[in-house]
Order: C-alpha cells, then structure tokens, then sequence
C-alpha cells in the first residue's frame, strides 16, 4: 500500500463501491473546502458575477437588458481609453526603471557586508511603508514651490515646477513614486537570484578573458531567467493594482492626465454609480491582466536557461 | 430565620428588585442613537468643532444620542453615504454638499423634509423663508424640500496688502472689473517667480466652482437651474470666461501653469509670494488665524455682472430610516440650525450662517462690527448663484473640470475646450435625458 | 581595472540609496518641528525642535483605533490563513486525487486576481452576506491564499516523510499529522509566510477604504489618508509627517530588528 493510500484511508473496513469513493476522497474534500469557499466567494465568483453584470446591468437604476451595451459604452468612452493609455505607459515606466535599478543594485551589492548591508536596507524601506503613507511623503515632497524638490530646485536657480498639477509631468510624477516604492522589492529578488550563481563559472569566464559585460549577457543573466520569470508578472501585477497614490493624490487628474485601470473601475462604481461599466471595466482589466502575464511568462520562459 | 420568613424576604428583595428595575426603564428609557456624516472640506478646525457641538446636543437632549462620524471630503462624504444607503445602514442625518442633493432626489435615495416640516404647522415654503433665497435652488427640487442649508460659502478674493502696496495699487481699491483684475495682477506678477499675481485652486470641485463664477460674471447661466439635463458649456459666455483662464496663465503669465490645490495656494499667500487669491469664505477663519502680515478681503470682480456661486453643505435625511430616526434626526436639525448654533458655526468657520435670523442676534452683529472681511463676505450674497447640479453630477462636471486644467497646462485651445466639454457632458447626460425631456409620447 | 569597477559602483549605489532614503530623512527631520517653520522643506535646519507634532498628530488622528482595528485586521487574516493553508498544502502536497494539477492551477491564478482589482462584485458580495462596514468583511477576501498554499506545499514536500509514516503506524489521523507532525516541522516556511502577508495586509488601502464607512472600522491606512490629505491638516506638514510616521514606524522597526528573516521571507516566495 503506497503512502497515499493509506494517508487516505485505504485498508479500512470495505464497503460498497460508491461509500468507499466518497471515504476515499473526503480527506481531499475536507482539507480543501476552506480554501474552495473563500475562492469561490471572493475569487472566481465575484469575475463571473462582474462578467454577468457587464452584460446585465444598465444606466438608471433598476434598467436590466441583456447585451454589450456596457462595452460599447466603454470603448466610447474617452476616460477609458485614456486610463488605458496611462497605464501602459505607467507599466513600461515603472517595471522597465525599476527592474533595470534592482538589478544594478544588486549586482552592485551582491557581496554582503555590513556597508552593502545597510545600503540595502535603505533601498528596501520603502517596500515596507503603505503606498498611502508614500503618497503624504510624496505630496509635500512635489508640493510645488515650497515642498522639498522645488525648495532644493530653487537653490540652484530653477523655477517653480508644479510636479503633480502639470498634465505632462503629473504622470511621471506617479511612476516616480512608484519606482521609488519597489525597486527595493525586486532587489531582493535580484540578491537571491544572484545568490544562486555559481561563483566557478563566472570565475572561468574571467580567466577566459571575458569582460564584465560578456559575463553578465552570457552567464549571469541567462541564470536569473527563473528570476525574471517571477519578478516580472508581480511588476506586471502592481502596474495594475497599485493605484493608492492616483486616490489620495492626483484623484485622476489633472484632466485625467494619471487615470489608470484601476482607478477608473473605483470611479465608475464609487461616484458615478454606473455599476454596469465598472462591472464591463472590471472584465477587460482582469482579461488583460491574464493574458499579459501569461504572454510575459512564456516569452521569458523560451529565454530561459536552466543549469543542469 | 423560619423557612417562611426567608421566603418573604427573598420574594420581597425580588419584588423591590423587578419594581426598580422597571421604574428605572420608566424613567430613562434607552437613548435612540442616531449618526451624523458630516465632511471637512475646508481647511480649519472643523471636526473638533463639531464633536463639540454634538456633545453640546447630547447633554442637552437626553432622548436622542448623536455620534458625530466625520467623512472626510464632500466627495469622500457622498460616497459614504451612498454606500451606507446601498448597505442598508444609511445614516440618520447626512451633511451633504448642496450640489449632491438634487441626484439624491432623482435617484429617490432621500426623503423629503415636507411631512416633518407640516408636523410641526409650517408649511414647506414659509420654512424656508428662513433662509437666504439663493439657496433655494440647490435645495428645493421638483417643490419638495430635500436639504436644509447648514452652512455655505461663496468664492472671496484675499489680497495682500503689503504686495499691493510694492506694487503702486491701492489697497482700499481692489480691482472690480476683469480687466482692472488682470491689470493688478500684471503688476504684483515678479518676473523672478517670488511673487505670483493670482492664484486659486484648480483641483476636482474648486475647478469646476470658480469656473461656474467666472462663466456667471460673463451673464452665461452655465446650466439650466431648474432641470438636471442640459448645461451650456459651449455657450459665448462660456468660452469668454475660459479665454480669460487661458489668458491668466498662458498670456499674461500672472498665475502659475499647472493645477495648484488650496494648499499650495494658502502656503503661498501666507508667505507672501501671492498678490491674490480667490478662495472659499468657509476658509475666512483658517486665513485669519495663519496670515500674518495685513490682507484685506473683495468682492470677485465681474464682467457683465458680479455673481458668485454659493458652495456648502445642506442636511439631508437619507432613505430607509425609521420614523423614530427621522424625528431624531428632525430634532437635530432643527438645533442645528437654530439662529444660535448656526451663528456660533457661522463665526468659528468663516462659513456664512443659511439662517438669516442668525444676524440678527447681538453676538452675531458684534462680530460683523469686529471682522469686517466677514461682513464682506456677507454683502456678496446679493449676488449669490446657485450651485452647479445635474443628473451624474460630478461626472458633468469633471466634463469642463478636465477641460480647464488642460487649458493651465496649455494643452487645448479655449474654443476646442468648450466644444470637447459639452460633447461629453451631453453623453454623460443622455440616460436622463432619454427619460425626461426626450420621453417617446403617444 | 576590477578594483576601479567595483568602486564605481559602490559609489553609484551608495548614490542611489541616499537618493532613496530622503524622503525618510524629510519625515525624521520635519515631524521634529513643531510650528509651521516657512523652510518646512529644509533636511538641515537650525530651528526649534521639539515633539509638539507628534502630540497634535496623535490628537488630531485616532491613531490608538486605527492600530487595533489594523492589529485585528492582519491577526484575524493571519490566522485562518494558517488554517486554510496548512490544510490545503497538505492536500496538494501529499495526497494523489483526479485533477490535483489543474486544481492547483487555478488556485494559483488566484495570485493575479486579488481583491482590489474585483473589488467591485467583492463589495456586493459583502453586502449580501451583511457583512458590509465590519472588519470581518474587510478580512474575509484574503482569508484563501494561493501563495501561502504554494508555500505550504513547497514546505511539506520538503519534509522527510519518516515523521508521518511513524506517526500513522500510531494510527494518526490526516488532523492530527498535520498539527502535531508537519506544522512544527515547517515552522520556517510559515514564519515566512507571517511576514508576507502581515506586511501585504498592514499596508492595504483601496479595499478597506471601500469596504468600511464608519470611522470607527478605519484601519491605519485609511486614516491615515484621511488625516494626510484632508483639509484639517491644511499645510501643517510637521503633522502630516508625523503621522506618517506612525503609521510607517511599526513595520519598519520589525524589519530593523529582524532583517535577516524579512529578507529571506520575502526572497523565498519566489524560489520555486
């Protein structure tokens, strides 16, 4: 009798086949019935409800007709594709920066010592405070004139920039914030990856001539494949979803200059009351959110090398 | 003790027990709790303050128990109070930005105040006789009172007297035209930067406020006052006053580019690099107390006419409470906006009182006499405006609010603004429109 | 030549890390000064100090509320997390069932569709079952959690089965092995797993800010957003920097203390 077998039940009293199948697998059922509800309450459920509701539900309350008037509603509508726009731009701005500095970093300080120690602690703080609590940071920090970067600017002679009310700049402003709050994040990532190259090949590749950046193109970066292939999709996953400072902050503006995804379904469902676009906006986001990591998992995945 | 004695004794403690505890229930029967949102949208004290006046309630009125909930902004406060509706636990009384009130009224999401008002022998238009007409607009929809006025304010021009003075104006003479207004700001404009000539804030809601008061000085209506379908964005008095906004910042460079928030402007004005600000009167307080070197306080200048749109806070009875909590609530109200309270209000926050009786208590001239900027504040009210409300509210009016901070980024022309604004605020109204003034008949 | 390479780079990095810890810097100095000093934005000041703002933040704020509701919040999740992660890890780790695979798999989708972005439905679903402006309500969508089951079923795995073979010759039940045999024997992994998710949950915003309305159910986030960016504050910014700072001072002082853990808690979630 394998482990299995008996872990489940196997050898007790035989009965009627349908009364074993069911004493076989109660186990299985048991231990995974938490876990199952609350999924099925606040995972899977709610994107089919939000599916149903996309095409359910209509303007004025209490409208109910069956169609795709919400998408054609949301494709209309000028916010979405704008907040769709920012936030691609807002992906590309925050993941690209704030992988490439991880991973400066932490090759930079790969060797561990109590100076590289604390230079890591620094760059890791911000990971742990509330996106909200960055945000307070933040305003003063780009509160124009007065606030901590135009005091300085000003020092040197520069005038006056209003970082967050400016629509070209109030975008960067955001991605700003958001590189500021992660880099330490995907840095750890990068340690640990590094961690796990083995030092004899990097030291052959050096005795074989090879430059700093050769090693780094061929050996170390194909080794942190595994790496990427996690870092990746968790930055994909927080260009979605880390929209905090957009609430507190910028509410979307100036004139939907940092509307993105997310804050565009809380707008939708919270002061417009149209539950019926926030429900379609819901659909495209979680569809696009899926695809786009399943697409970034494959493509890194076909890049990756694996030591044997 | 005999067996029989001990019973009396037990049965006579029990019974003196039993009658206690029912004299007791008798006598103090349970507070009814009722809650109050209220929301903080000005800067200032203001949350203290109404805690203390609650508690002031509550040990006055031993029969209702208020718990004052602070909510945050007007937005913050509506949404809160649209959820708790949705939830089935909405708040007894909810003090609601007055230009919110007529969507609660289409949406049926808050009783009309006509049953109590009747209960107590007034009728619903000799109750609001009470208070200043202006009002009436925002808070009487379709004939049926939905918002008592609690405290409201109109945008005020703060200048600092100092500036004009480098700057060769005279401080008695504020500017009362536009054009006298953009001259004035030319010259407290400091090429270097350290001193702008306007500024005022331009983020969600302030925006779409101060545009309505520059769209009225130039005679437009901005939206029709009695229904909530149309808005004239692109109407010439519209476009005039945008033109205006661009030439502030984009021509004649005497306000920063960019949306600034209140902050940034009180920060500026307090530290002197700021001729002039228009700002709410609810912040006349918070500016006395944090000015330190002499400003003086204006009417807005005008065009074709002066006008200022009146901001504030009406009380509103959300649906699905019961008749208990709703005379509670009624009670509250009442209080709240008795000449007495509502003046105390009205000289801690800078607001002005809805209530016009409350002028004309002694504690309320005497302060008039003392602050002169709130007396200003107080004569501007003859040009009072009603607020911007319509069907979907604040999306129509993130519709022109979107365009006007993309005018102070100079990203879009005055005219190519006003049409965009009123193309998508005519989508944003069509659900209702449909179903009203477009209704299929016959 | 690797000598000259190396210093580079530690001055580049040294560089970015104080690049990185200035708004720290700016939160440490300003909440120290109470008034409103016109150079508030000043990291090297010469003006009065004193912890004045610290008292007016605490005043103005209902920080010791906001802690207890943000303690029961991340204890209350954390604790039937442990629960139904333990079990399910157990499931997927040891036991052979039809379809185990794809039902992991979907499990593990649950990682990219977390509550904020479904808080839509999530809300109604709330309000149906009445648990709408309850801390309970705030809790319950993270009480599944596909990366603690991840975790757990790497951690099992990792375990020699001789324990639970002994333990089942004792005639052990599937409960009793997994309290009293795998639990302790994966203390590191679910000690990772504390750290994760208390950290992911102190620091939530978008969801308790729409699931709650009363204040009396704020947690630190969201009160804080309220005492920061709302009017009261006005430009007070000693204030607003020191209220940051009590909502940022806990979690950063357990990552001081125990930085060693942090680091590889948060490091082991990815190593697959």
């Amino acid at each position: 009798m394998t482990f299995e077998e008996r872990a489940l039940g196997a050898g007790a009293v035989p009965s009627t086949a349908s009364r074993r199948r069911f004493q076989r697998w109660l186990p299985v059922l048991v231990l995974l019935a938490p876990s199952v509800l609350f999924l099925g309450l606040f995972t899977y459920g709610p994107v089919l409800r939000a599916l149903w509701e996309s095409l359910v539900v209509g303007r004025l309350a209490g409208d109910h007709a069956l169609g795709f008037g919400n998408y054609q509603r949301l494709f209309a509508d000028p916010h979405f594709s704008r907040a769709a726009l920012n936030n691609l731009v807002y992906a590309l701005g925050t993941i690209v920066p704030s992988l490439l500095l991880a991973l400066a970093l932490a090759l930079a300080l790969r060797e561990t010592n109590r100076f590289t120690a604390m230079l890591r602690t620094l760059v890791v703080m911000p990971m742990l405070i509330p996106l909200v609590a960055a945000a307070a940071l933040f305003t003063f920090v780009l509160l124009p004139g007065d606030g901590l970067l135009d005091f300085y600017l000003h020092k040197l002679g520069l005038p006056m920039i209003n970082w967050l009310g400016d629509t070209n700049l109030a975008l960067g402003s955001v991605i700003a914030i958001t590189v500021w709050k992660n880099t330490g994040y995907y840095m750890l990532f990068f340690l640990a990856g590094l961690a796990g190259v083995p030092q004899d090949l990097v030291d052959a590749a050096r005795i074989d001539g090879a430059g700093a950046w050769r090693r780094l193109r061929s050996i170390v970066l194909p080794l942190l494949g595994p790496t990427f292939g996690f870092v990746v999709p968790i930055a994909l996953l927080n260009a979605l979803t880390q929209v905090d400072h957009v609430v507190t902050m910028t509410q979307g503006g100036p004139s939907d200059a940092t509307n993105l995804l997310l804050y565009y379904i809380y707008q939708q469902a919270a002061q417009n009351y149209d539950a019926g676009l926030a429900a379609a906006a819901t659909v495209i986001s979680v569809a696009a959110l899926l695809s786009l990591s399943l697409i970034s998992f494959r493509l890194i995945e076909r890049g990756v090398h694996y030591e044997s | 003790m005999t067996e029989i004695t001990r019973r009396t004794a037990l049965g006579g403690a029990l019974a003196i027990t039993a009658a206690a505890a029912v004299t007791r229930g008798a006598l103090a029967a349970d507070p009814i709790e009722i809650d109050l949102f209220f929301p903080v949208p000005v800067q200032g004290k203001l949350a203290d303050k109404m805690k203390e006046l609650i508690d002031r309630f509550n040990e006055q009125h031993v029969d209702i128990k208020v718990t004052a909930v602070y909510a945050g902004s007007y937005d913050d406060t509506n949404l809160k109070t649209r959820a708790a509706i949705k939830a089935g636990k909405p708040p007894a009384v909810a003090l609601m930005s007055a230009n919110f009130i007529r969507e609660y009224a289409i949406n049926g999401d808050a009783e009309p105040f006509d049953a109590l008002i009747e209960k107590d022998g007034k009728t619903a238009s000799t109750y609001f006789d009470n208070f200043w007409p202006a009002l009436k607009p925002n808070a009487v929809i379709d004939g049926k009172v939905y918002g008592i006025p609690y405290q409201n304010s109109t945008p005020l021009m703060y200048y600092n007297v100092d500036a004009f003075k480098d700057a060769g104006l005279d401080p008695e003479k504020p500017p009362e035209t536009w054009a006298d207004w953009v001259d004035a700001a030319k010259k407290l404009t400091k090429a270097d930067g350290s001193r702008w000539g306007i500024m005022f804030p331009g983020t969600y809601d302030y925006c779409g406020w101060l545009t309505s008061a520059f769209v009225m000085q130039n005679g437009g209506q901005y939206y029709n006052h009695d229904y909530g379908g149309e808005v004239y964005y692109n109407a010439p008095s519209s476009l005039g006053a945008l033109t205006l906004l661009d030439a502030l910042v984009n021509k004649a460079k005497v306000m920063p580019p960019g949306v600034s928030d209140a902050n940034a402007c009180t920060s500026a004005f307090f530290a002197g690099r700021l001729g002039m600000m228009l700002l709410s009167t609810g912040s006349l307080s918070f500016v006395r107390d944090n000015m330190k070197s002499p400003y003086k306080v204006a009417f807005l200048p005008k065009a074709v006419r002066n006008a200022a749109p009146i901001g504030g806070g009406s009380l509103i009875l959300p649906k699905g409470n019961t008749p208990e909590r709703q005379a509670a609530a009624w009670t509250l109200i009442n209080w709240l906006v008795s000449p007495e309270t509502a003046g105390e209000w009205s000289r801690f926050t800078g607001y002005f009182s809805p209530r016009k009786a409350a002028y004309d208590l002694p504690e309320m001239q005497k302060f008039m006499t003392d602050h002169p900027d709130a007396k200003i504040a107080l004569d501007q009210l003859k040009f009072a405006a009603p607020w911007f409300d319509t069907f979907n509210t604040v999306a129509v009016r993130k519709a022109m609010e979107d365009q006007v901070q993309a005018i102070f980024s100079a990203k879009v022309t005055p005219a190519d603004a006003v049409a965009a604004a009123q193309k998508a605020a005519d989508e944003l109204l069509r659900p209702y429109v449909d179903q009203t003034a477009l209704k299929a008949i016959g | 030549m690797r000598a000259d390479g190396r210093l580079w780079a530690m001055l580049a990095a040294s560089a970015a890390a104080l690049l990185w810890v200035v708004p720290f810097a700016w939160m440490a100095v300003a909440s120290l000064r109470p008034g409103v000093p016109p150079d508030i934005a000043s990291l090297a000041p010469s003006g009065p100090f004193g912890l004045g703002n610290f008292a007016e933040a605490w005043k103005s704020g209902s920080f010791p509320l906001w802690y207890l509701n943000t303690f029961l919040m991340c204890g209350g999740i954390l604790g039937v997390q442990l629960v139904t992660i333990s079990m399910a890890g157990y499931a997927f780790a040891r036991l052979a069932f039809p379809g185990r695979d794809l039902i992991f798999s979907l499990f593990l989708l649950q990682l990219l569709l977390i509550p904020p972005l479904l808080i839509v439905p999530n809300l109604q679903t709330l309000v149906s079952l009445h648990l709408y402006d309850t801390l309970p309500g705030i809790m319950a969508p993270y009480f599944a959690s596909a990366f603690g089951v991840f975790l757990m079923r790497q951690t099992f795995r990792s375990i020699p089965r001789d324990f639970e073979e002994a333990a089942m010759l004792d005639g052990a039940g599937v409960a009793i092995l997994i309290r009293r045999v795998l639990l302790p024997l994966a203390r590191p992994g679910l000690i990772a797993f504390a750290i994760v998710s208390v950290t992911a949950h102190w620091n939530e915003f978008l969801w308790p800010l729409m699931a709650v309305s009363s204040p009396k159910n704020q947690v630190l986030t969201v009160g804080l957003s309220t005492f920061a960016s709302g009017a009261e504050a006005g430009s007070d910014w000693g204030v607003v920097a020191a209220g940051t700072f009590f909502v940022a001072v806990p979690l950063l002082i357990l990552f001081l203390v125990f930085q060693r853990r942090f680091i590889s808690s948060f490091v082991s979630s990815g190593i697959k």
